[in-house]
């Protein structure tokens, strides 16, 4: 069975059909939809809808409304140019907001597949003695949680003078991460090693093998991975709330918690331009996702190589 | 961290013949490796020294160190002095703000993650059913799953307002909502509501999980009778507790480390009836400079998680079943 990441696999298209081909194909009592079924789906649907769709409402709505917090549901005002006062109205710089999440999130991306890839090759490919042992090490290092080690990487980040630039939310990700590592060996030790053999004998050295051999076979696991760390770094806010403190180092997802936590008590946060952010922050998420859905699934197949059932 | 575990779980299951049969094949050649093994060699330690580097510098020395910095007592400006046990001894003891915490924290699992579950449960299995639009349905459920948790946050600071749309719902059945976020009674089912809206990833892998179940078996009880909510529970529900299992200890995990819907809608409030452990440490930590006993507290945090996974293992040997231990 298929393992579990948080990367959703792909359906088969029609499950509940009995085996049988045309008019003998018919549906097992087990998995017939009744018109319940049906309901119910509509209505945790319309449910879970709610909220995205609020979204949109808010950011649509006018200041006006906004300061009187009188929203509704679904959309009545359209006030498409919330999208561009956006950036000049709340007095923050909402442009570098998006600018810095972008940075942090492709340079984190960079170097967690770089790292990953060379780290993950070695561990599947190469012979070395304490190699089994340091793996084991590796997929140990996955169970401490952030937590133990936030203080002390602070206090060395803070020693370098890191502080408020974007190098604490960047540079780890250049030194490889667990279970990176771990998905690209699963995946370099799928693919079969007669073309790096072959490459051995024609004289090519071990990084030339990693570098032209095995590297342009591992872009999927690798899409896969930049995907994630993508998303991660995108979303992260307990990362820049330690390290970035001015207003121009900040990335959106902080700076959105910035901009409802400097209003006063006498003024409420301008909610539709919070939300316009929200919505700034939500659709790389989601047009990410769409774009790579299959490769997140390539990493499930990854996973699922190593016995995870 | 939270998909981390789970690949672990299969790893170390699937490391484990695998390093006995490496340990005997290494026994042969190992007293002297030629020089090709030994550039090999060479080769392997310098690919893997990025993660050898970060794992010394950023794993190895900020734990050994934090041992360290949670038996002092230190704001980093001043030398730390060293107090022994007092961080922990005053976190178990002294503190009613670490206990209220801890207590909250669980109060938030407890429920937030077999609710989850138990959605993400009745929901694929609807999925799994015949239905028209399946693909509709599956991405209105999974879509919230995209949405960053700043803005989940930000957008349910508006949901769970006193005339919010939830205490519309609410109202459409008669019941008038409370004011959640600042009710010290209703800010943690607060947050176990938000948690729900999140319920469309366990849904998606339970399905997977659901439509690798050969139809085979639902042919044969039908044969035999069984109606669908027996066959829910004697063929569709034993076949994916592993993945039910998997999600539970992720779930687990992710849950005692729950920060930022905390830190964004309530600090903590009202009157520290939503104050987690990880919002706890951190204020400590960056807003008191008590890095001495944030760090006692984090430790404490790890013991908790352990305790609880070791817990769910144990209790797992009655209720997973692994359809390759039959063969």
């Amino acid at each position: 069975m298929a393992a579990a990441t948080q990367a959703p696999p792909v359906a088969p298209a029609d499950p509940g059909v009995a085996p049988g081909r045309g008019a003998t194909a018919r549906t097992l009592k087990a998995f017939k939809a009744t018109p319940v079924t049906y309901a119910v789906l509509l209505i945790v649907s319309a449910v879970f809808f709610v909220p995205l769709i609020l979204m949109v409402s808010i950011a649509l709505s006018s200041d006006q409304t906004s300061a009187q917090n009188a929203f509704t549901v679904i959309p009545t005002e359209f006030g498409w140019s919330n999208f561009s006062t956006v950036f000049t109205a709340t007095g923050l710089p909402v442009g570098r907001f998006v600018l810095n999440s972008v940075i942090i999130a492709t340079l984190s991306a960079v170097g967690q597949v770089l790292s990953s890839s060379l780290v993950g090759y070695a561990f599947a490919r190469l012979r070395a003695p304490g190699k089994n042992v340091m793996f084991v090490v590796v997929l140990a290092t996955m169970m401490i949680p952030a937590q133990i080690t936030m203080i002390p990487q602070f206090l060395l980040f803070k020693e370098l003078g890191w502080v408020n630039t974007y190098l604490p939310l960047i540079v780890p990700s250049f030194f490889s991460n667990a279970f990176n590592v771990f998905l690209v060996r699963q995946f370099v030790s799928r693919i079969p090693s007669e073309m790096d053999e072959a490459a051995q004998v024609d004289g090519l050295g071990y990084f030339g093998i990693y570098r032209r051999i095995v590297l342009p076979m591992m872009w999927p696991i690798l899409t896969a991975i930049a995907i994630f760390t993508l998303t991660h770094a995108w979303g992260d806010f307990m990362g820049p709330l330690i390290y970035l403190n001015s207003e121009e180092m900040m990335p959106l997802a902080l700076g959105l918690q910035y901009m409802t936590s400097t209003s006063n008590a006498m003024q409420l946060p301008p909610w539709n331009l919070v939300m316009v952010g929200s919505i700034m922050l939500t659709l790389p998420m989601i047009v990410v996702y769409y774009l790579g859905q299959k490769y997140l699934y390539e990493m499930n197949v990854s996973v699922g190589s190593a016995g995870v059932k | 961290m939270a998909t981390d575990l789970g690949a672990v779980l299969g790893a170390a299951r699937a490391q484990g013949p695998r390093r006995a049969r490496g340990r005997r094949a290494d026994r042969l050649p190992r007293p002297k490796l030629s020089r090709r093994g030994r550039t090999e060699a060479r080769f392997f330690w310098l690919f893997v020294s990025p993660w050898l580097v970060g794992f010394l510098g950023f794993l190895l020395g900020p734990m050994i160190a934090s041992v360290y910095i949670s038996l002092t007592e230190w704001d980093s400006f001043t030398p730390p002095v060293f107090v022994g046990l007092d961080n922990y001894v005053q976190a178990l003891t002294g503190d009613p703000v670490f206990w209220q915490a801890l207590w909250n924290t669980f109060y938030y699992a407890a429920i937030s993650v077999p609710l989850g579950l138990a959605v993400g449960l009745w929901l694929a299995n609807l999925l799994n059913k015949r239905v028209r639009g399946r693909k509709f349905f599956r991405t209105m459920i999974y879509l919230p799953t995209l949405v960053p948790l700043v803005a989940t946050a930000m957008v349910f600071k508006m949901v769970l307002a006193p005339s919010g749309p939830l205490n519309d719902l609410l109202g459409l059945v008669g019941v008038e909502g409370p004011n959640w976020l600042l009710d010290p009674l209703w800010v943690k089912p607060a947050l176990i509501v938000l948690s729900a809206w999140g319920a469309g990833s366990a849904t998606v892998l339970l399905l997977s999980a659901m439509n690798g179940i050969p139809r085979e078996f639902y042919e044969a009880a039908e044969i035999d009778g069984a109606g669908p909510f027996r066959q829910f529970w004697s063929i569709t529900f034993p076949q994916i507790t592993p993945i039910i299992f998997f999600n539970l200890i992720m779930g687990l995990i992710g849950a005692f480390q729950i920060f930022s819907q905390v830190y964004i809608l309530t600090q903590g409030g009202p009157d520290n009836a939503s104050m987690m452990v990880v919002p706890l440490l951190f204020d400590q930590a960056f807003g008191f400079y008590h890095f001495g006993y944030a760090s006692a507290v984090a430790w404490l945090l790890f013991v908790v998680i352990i305790g609880f996974t070791a817990l769910a293992f144990r209790t797992s040997r009655r209720w997973v079943f692994y359809e390759t231990e039959v063969r």
